[in-house]
């Protein structure tokens, strides 16, 4: 059985229309105008226990509406979810005690109290056993290097130690799902590596299922075997992580700066131009069709180029290229 | 029973968490008492210029009323739960998520809340007493049942004023805007919960009014029956009457909420 599934499940939201000034406000009392705003819309998918699977898309394409359909705090405008068998917003509270969730955003501690405090409580209402509390307790404060936060207010801490006791807070009550919604936004380079060795480390050993959203690809890379694309709230990838490299891995990029704006370009076959802006022209070939040379040769038969270089194909180009139309049917 | 003994102990933490927060505080809990201690002089002074020589208003003689409005004055956190303030915020924040996240329910756990608060503010409210008590030499009966009798009905009154309250918050499930709506209702609760003015000595309409609306349910019908205004023979029917009340309240909040709560759009993220 699998631990999420989704079908069709989409989210409408009414936004109210208003114009500016004491007219507008007046007018939108008598007169109310809404505008439907449509963030996820008819999305399908099921995820089995034990995976971790990053949920990515630009920004407003819907992704933390979905988690929070996921976690039943929103209800679908239709479509169904369902978590660990329940209707996750019938069932809230049965199924608020088996997730954890991150709001990168947002904070589930008390602002005002020690770090400590706050963890004690939601070890008692999450209805933990107070011996597995002090045993796991012992274990994160270990891992995620929470020693010197035990006894400071949320509202004292930075950001990277904020979401460190974020994570600790998450995970504590051993949730079988954990949703996390840019958990990494904002942190430095050390403090990304611990929350992902952390997150990896859960669910190796304790089989706790992710979903994770991230504009950070590098999350997906240490973290995902599998992602999930949403674009304007449609799903247009679903997939093994490993598949979507080798599709476009086969893809290498130049990037050509000329002496000249330049206006058309004839190409050999098997490239194609990224991006032309003024001076600088950015093309991809496809290297079972062409060469690297062959592709910069044509072109500096044409052009004047001062500089040029070759990119690999990592992770964030070819994201870029998917949110840039590459898995529209036309584009294939 | 270890199920309850579970859940009692995960409402009881969100309790505990009360006088905590409340500490975080404390140059404001001073700062409020002064305010107190003024209210309580201007309001005795009026009361004794009100009476002017008259030995009785409406069947009260002056001390009555007075013992009554500095008992009023002490218990009036009772009608306070700021409950369309604190559910509104928490919507319009978009932290109502991080509550709804919360595996409990959600009024039951806002209202363990709010019962705590209420109980650490007439903690709070004890220099007050003794203040009030050193200055106008007011009266407490000596009967603890009389005690027994005022903390039922303070209790029951409280909870079916906080299921009105409720009903009143879930609006913010549909507006941003019940910021109004919560003065219209703090407004309408200091008048008409009898903080102010005992309700006997109110002109029959207005007393009908008082008596429908429940404000005065959390605060004028205990009060009144530790200042000796009611008797102690006229509880059981008036208990009854709170009793019914709590109950249709209690229905009515949990049947709004559950409809308004599938209307919440949890704002940003
Ligand atoms: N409460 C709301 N009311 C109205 N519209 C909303 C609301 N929440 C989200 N939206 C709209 O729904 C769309 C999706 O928003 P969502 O927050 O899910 O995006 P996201 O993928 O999480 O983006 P980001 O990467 O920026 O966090 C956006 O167009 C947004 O404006
Ligand atoms: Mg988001």
């Amino acid at each position: 059985m699998s631990v999420i599934q989704t079908e069709n499940l989409t989210k409408i939201f009414r936004v109210p229309q208003k114009d500016a000034g004491v007219r507008g406000a007046v007018k939108a009392l008598f007169q109310p105008r809404y505008k439907d705003v449509t963030a996820v819309d008819g999305v399908t998918f099921s995820v089995e226990k034990g995976e971790v699977v990053g949920y990515i898309g630009l920004n407003g394409a819907g992704k933390s509406t979905t988690i929070k359909m996921l976690t039943g705090i929103l209800v679908p405008s239709s479509g169904q979810v369902r978590v660990l068998g329940r209707d996750p917003h019938r069932e809230r509270v049965a199924n608020a005690r088996q997730i954890g969730v991150v709001f990168g955003q947002r904070t589930q501690l008390w602002w005002d109290l020690a770090l400590i405090e706050s963890l004690n409580t939601i070890a008692k209402i999450y209805e933990m056993d107070p011996q597995r509390y002090d045993q796991l307790l012992e274990q994160f404060v270990d891992l995620l290097d929470l020693k010197d936060l035990l006894k400071v207010p949320v509202r004292n801490m930075s950001l990277g130690q904020k979401m460190r006791a974020e994570l600790a807070a998450t995970l504590i009550h051993e949730p079988e799902v954990v949703y996390l919604d840019e958990p990494t936004i904002g942190l430095d380079l050390i403090v990304k590596e611990r929350m992902r060795a952390f997150i990896k480390q859960q669910n190796r050993e304790t089989g706790t299922t992710v979903v994770l959203t991230t504009h950070d690809l590098g999350d997906i890379e240490e973290l995902c075997q599998r992602v999930i694309i949403i674009d304007e709230g449609k799903l247009i990838y679903d997939g093994p992580l490993s598949a979507i490299k080798e599709r476009f891995g086969k893809y290498r990029q130049i990037t050509f700066e000329m002496a000249r704006d330049l206006d058309g370009v004839d190409l050999p076959a098997g490239a194609e131009i990224v991006t032309q802006d003024g001076r600088s022209l950015v093309l991809r070939f496809d290297r079972t069709q062409t060469t690297a040379s062959r592709v910069a040769a044509a072109v500096m038969e044409q052009f004047n180029v001062v500089d040029f270089s070759l990119a690999e194909p990592d992770l964030s180009m070819i994201v870029k290229q998917i949110y840039q139309g590459a898995l529209h049917p036309e584009a294939v | 029973m270890a199920v309850l003994r579970r859940t009692a102990r995960a409402y009881g933490a969100m309790m505990a968490m009360v006088p905590k927060l409340f500490m975080a505080y404390q140059i404001w809990v001073w700062m409020q008492f002064i305010v107190q201690i003024i209210s309580l002089v201007i309001l005795v002074s009026f009361w004794s210029a009100v009476y002017a020589g008259e030995s009785s208003l409406s069947g009260l003689t002056l001390a009555q009323t007075l013992n009554y409005i500095i008992l009023a004055q002490i218990f009036a956190p009772s009608t306070d739960t700021n409950m369309v303030f604190e559910l509104g915020y928490m919507v319009r924040s978009g932290q109502i998520g991080m509550r709804l996240i919360q595996p409990l329910d959600l009024q039951l756990a806002l209202y363990v809340q709010k019962v705590s608060e209420i109980a650490l503010a007439f903690v709070f409210n004890l220099p007050l007493a003794l203040i009030g008590w050193l200055l106008f030499r007011y009266h407490v009966p000596a009967d603890p049942l009389v005690w027994l009798a005022f903390l039922v009905s303070l209790l029951i009154g409280n909870a079916l004023l906080f299921c009105f309250d409720w009903i009143l918050a879930c609006a913010s499930f549909y507006s941003t805007e019940v910021w109004g709506m919560g003065m219209l209702r703090y407004g309408v609760a200091l008048f008409f919960s009898g903080a102010l003015v005992p309700l006997a000595m109110m002109p029959g309409w207005l007393r009908t009014i008082s008596t429908i609306l429940p404000f005065s349910q959390a605060l004028y019908t205990p009060v009144s029956l530790l200042s000796g205004i009611t008797p102690l023979s006229g509880m059981p029917r008036i208990w009854l009457a709170q009793l019914a009340a709590l109950v249709a309240l209690g229905a009515l909040s949990r049947f709004t909420f559950s409809r308004a709560v599938r209307q919440v759009t949890v704002q940003g993220g």
